[in-house]
């Protein structure tokens, strides 16, 4: 792993008595595109915003670049596009002169670029923001963002309302970012949109960050499921017995068996080699599924980010 | 609370209901509290009596030696901040809800168009109707504890009788809603529409035989109901002239409702082709820089508020000149007219004192444009507004002041204009003034104003917008009662120095008093000075 831009440790913030984020630590690399997952009010804007220094930490520490997010925001805000998860801008002004204010304030950008993010995400800069439709209103604000070549791009649930002809045009854009190098934050609840785009993740939970890994990883500590159909009824709590099955579901009368398997299979292909066997399908677990074994139950959640 | 549209919208106005009517009500049981001194002696009543001659182009005294009199003319005078609330609630009711998106929500019901505007309607009349059942029950309390005539019946008439003028200002500002794209352009037209009404009922005040132009001011009808005033009683008819406007306007408010899209508006101009645009703007001015973004977005409205302030201020100059002798006549026969020339700084009635004595009002104008601006700085913040402008490499100082720096701007234009609407009016007229105090009595307001909104960034810092507007109006009208009824008070002049009124004096005669005028410069950028503080640490809300 390359030099982190993002290290974030024991970061904790608080709305009153309300709950923000508690002790949150991760690092992130520089160069690879990080997911950050969690459900909605889990502490994912949070920690964005604290990162973007709009909400100052009440306890820990972010730094980007190797600089305080807080102390030092002005010159962390050279190296970002952000794409704030409910983007307001003025309603009066349309596109056009959104991007060309925020181009101002950046101290100028490459037009040729610009225009061509324009014409990318096919964006009609002549019409008032307050006239544009859902997904219009987000090319503006993901346009804004990336117009600057950022070497940090914090983006929180950017596809939001995009049609999907746009979502894979974002999904491009994030691609050609990684490519050269720049490092992308992404933050979302669309999971395929992780699994496509992101190298690591980061499931944050009730302001907790619960796991954090390479997407590859996590899809390893998969719990799977195996559907073995027989010639006749067998015992089921034979297959109950056996070392890393965790679930066993009796089904056709008997004459089926749903397992579901956290590690090895081989104890389970050896028991049921001994019964005539008809079918054998397994099912690997979408990052959905994993996702959602970290929510499931809230006594299972681990209190401490995992590393795996 | 939640089972209807009615019942919720009605619990949506709890906290208004109790702080406006808790704060307007409190305000009466305040004035009433205060009469036992301000009438202590014969001489102080005689004193009262005249101010309030003097003010009777703002409020009518009718029966101002009597408590309820008295109370009556004080509180007419705050019929601005009254309808506030009731105004920015009327624009707020279905194109807020538009702005917000949750119409779409609501329309998604099967209801029709009509029951929702309607049950939305209903709740807010009940609520004005609370309100003004509070402010009556209070005045009653306060009356009770120094006038024995004044019954529980006058009271709650009294609180009818704002809570009317309240319903047709929302029903106005509803209408309006209808036609206009956005919340805030209707509040700002319906303010506009507030101001000319105000100055319409004034007008048969000051100009023999114009009542029938005051009849077209609601606040004529609202006027003719004194019902705390002994002998006097509410005006049945004008009360029905009230409730009839406010159906009135109302009715038509959800008859265009029904009829246009949502998110639209009831008159569609002209839109541009529908060809795609990809070309960015060329050298476009308001875009180069925070500064230059928030001037642009004030532009408007400077403008509209330079239109009202400097022609209130050439016709004031016209005014002068051509009642010119009776005026005088006036001013020297009457004791009252000697207390009104006072405040702006004279005893002797000549044109430029009496003058002087109607250009006090100048920065109480600016100020309330200020505290339009104010509200608009910490509504962008709530509105989310901020977000993205400070995730560029922008300082949050800089912002702040960017924002300010534009709106020093904007009040330095309206004084200049002032000035030079003020000189023509002048010139035109005839009226010999000195240039100099002119040019010094316009270009002074400037620090008032800019005193307001400092002090409204600093609210901003920890109250949302509708708190910190509605705590500067609050603040605005106090600084009013210390400055330009405490004299005939004999406030103690500890307490006329605190409000800023003090520190005007009068430029038009005796030019630009510079320690004054600095005492407010520094308390003005103290404020901006904590306010800035303030928002460089604080956590930008959403």
């Amino acid at each position: 792993m390359t030099a982190p831009i993002i290290e974030v440790d024991g970061l904790t913030k608080s709305y009153g008595g309300k709950r923000g984020i508690n002790e949150v630590s991760f690092d992130v690399a520089e160069g690879e595109v990080f997911g950050f997952l969690g459900p909605n009010g889990a502490g994912k804007t949070t920690t964005i915003r604290l990162l973007m220094a709009l909400i100052r930490a009440d306890g820990g520490r972010a730094r980007i670049a190797a600089l305080d997010c807080w102390e030092k925001a002005l010159e962390i805000k050279r190296l970002i596009g952000y794409v704030p998860g409910e983007p307001a801008l003025d309603r009066n002004l349309t596109g056009g002169q959104i991007l060309e204010y925020f181009a101002n304030l950046r101290g100028g950008v490459d037009r040729a670029y610009l225009k061509k993010l324009i014409e990318r995400l096919d964006l009609d800069t002549g019409r008032k923001f307050r006239q544009y439709s859902t997904g219009n209103k987000r090319k503006v604000v993901l346009i804004q963002a990336f117009m600057h070549r950022p070497r940090l791009l914090i983006l929180d649930e950017p596809t939001s309302g995009l049609d999907p002809l746009n979502q894979q045009e974002f999904d491009g854009m994030v691609k050609e970012a990684r490519d050269e190098g720049r490092t992308v934050f992404l933050s979302s609840h669309v999971l395929s949109e992780v699994e496509k785009t992101c190298t690591r993740v980061g499931i944050i939970r009730e302001g907790r960050l619960v796991k954090v890994g390479g997407i590859h990883e996590l899809m390893d500590i998969k719990r799977y499921e195996i559907t073995i159909a027989f010639a006749k009824p067998v015992p089921a709590d034979a297959f109950a017995r056996l070392e890393g099955v965790v679930e066993v579901e009796a089904l056709s009368n008997g004459s089926a068996v749903r397992l579901a398997i956290q590690g090895a299979a081989d104890a389970v292909i050896k028991e049921a080699a001994q019964y005539p066997v008809v079918s054998l399908t397994s099912y690997e677990p979408s990052l959905e599924d994993i996702f959602l074994r970290y929510y499931e139950r809230d006594d299972q959640a681990p209190k401490e980010a995992a590393r795996v | 609370m939640f089972r209807s549209i009615y019942l919720k919208s009605f619990r949506d106005y709890r906290v208004p209901i109790l702080g406006w009517g808790l704060g307007l009500g409190a305000l009466m049981a305040v004035v009433f509290a205060a009469i036992p001194t301000v009438f202590a002696t014969p001489a102080a009543k005689a004193a009262v009596v005249s101010i309030g001659a003097s003010y009777a182009w703002i409020a009518e005294p009718i029966k101002i030696d009597t408590a309820g009199g008295y109370a009556t003319w004080k509180y007419g005078i705050t019929i601005l901040v009254v309808v506030i609330w009731p105004l920015l609630a009327g624009t707020g009711m279905l194109r807020g809800e538009e702005d917000r998106g949750s119409m779409d929500v609501l329309l998604s019901l099967p209801r029709g168009r009509v029951r929702i505007a309607l049950e939305k309607v209903a709740a807010m009349w009940t609520a004005l109707l609370a309100m003004g059942l509070v402010i009556g029950l209070l005045t009653f309390a306060g009356a009770a504890k120094v006038s024995s005539d004044l019954g529980l019946g006058a009271a709650l008439a009294f609180g009818l009788n704002l809570a009317l003028i309240c319903a047709v200002f929302l029903s106005i500002a509803l209408l309006i809603s209808q036609f206009t794209q956005e919340r805030r352009t209707a509040s700002g037209v319906t303010a506009g529409i507030l101001v000319v009404a105000i100055v319409v009922d004034m007008v048969h005040r000051v100009v023999p035989n114009t009542v029938w132009l005051s009849q077209f001011s609601p606040i004529y009808y609202y006027n003719l109901s004194k019902p705390l005033v002994p002998g006097y009683g509410a005006n049945l008819g004008a009360m029905l002239v009230l409730l009839a406007l406010s159906g009135l306007f109302a009715a038509a408010a959800v008859w265009l409702f029904a009829r246009r899209d949502v998110g639209g508006v009831s008159l569609h101009l002209p839109e541009r082709s529908s060809q795609p645009a990809r070309a960015l703007p060329q050298s476009d001015w308001s875009l180069r820089s925070v500064y230059s973004r928030s001037l642009g977005m004030i532009a408007t409205s400077t403008l509209w508020w330079t239109l009202a302030i400097a022609g209130f201020a050439a016709w004031m100059v016209i005014i002068v000149k051509q009642t010119e002798a009776s005026l005088k006549s006036l001013l020297q026969g009457s004791p009252a007219m000697a207390d009104f020339l006072k405040l702006g700084g004279s005893d002797s009635a000549t044109n430029a004192s009496i003058l002087s004595a109607f250009f006090i009002f100048m920065p109480v104008l600016l100020m309330a444009f200020a505290v339009t601006q104010a509200n608009r700085w910490s509504a962008d913040e709530e509105d989310g507004l901020l977000e993205i402008v400070l995730s560029t490499p922008q300082p949050r100082l800089r912002v702040l002041l960017g924002r300010f720096a534009a709106l020093a701007t904007a009040t330095i234009f309206i004084s200049v204009l002032t000035l030079v609407a003020t000189t023509v009016a002048s010139a035109a007229t005839g009226l010999a003034l000195d240039y100099g105090h002119l040019a010094a009595a316009s270009l002074s307001i400037v620090p008032f104003g800019l005193l307001v909104a400092a002090i409204g960034y600093l609210f901003a810092g920890w109250l949302r917008a509708a708190v910190d507007t509605g705590l500067l109006s609050f603040l605005l009208v106090i600084w009013f009662f210390i400055s330009f009824v405490g004299p005939g008070l004999n406030l103690p002049d500890a307490t006329q120095k605190l409000s800023p009124f003090y520190y005007y004096g009068s430029p038009l005669l005796h030019g630009i008093q510079v320690v004054d005028l600095l005492v407010i410069v520094a308390v003005g950028a103290v404020a901006l000075a904590l306010a800035s503080a303030r928002f460089v640490r604080k956590d930008i809300s959403v």
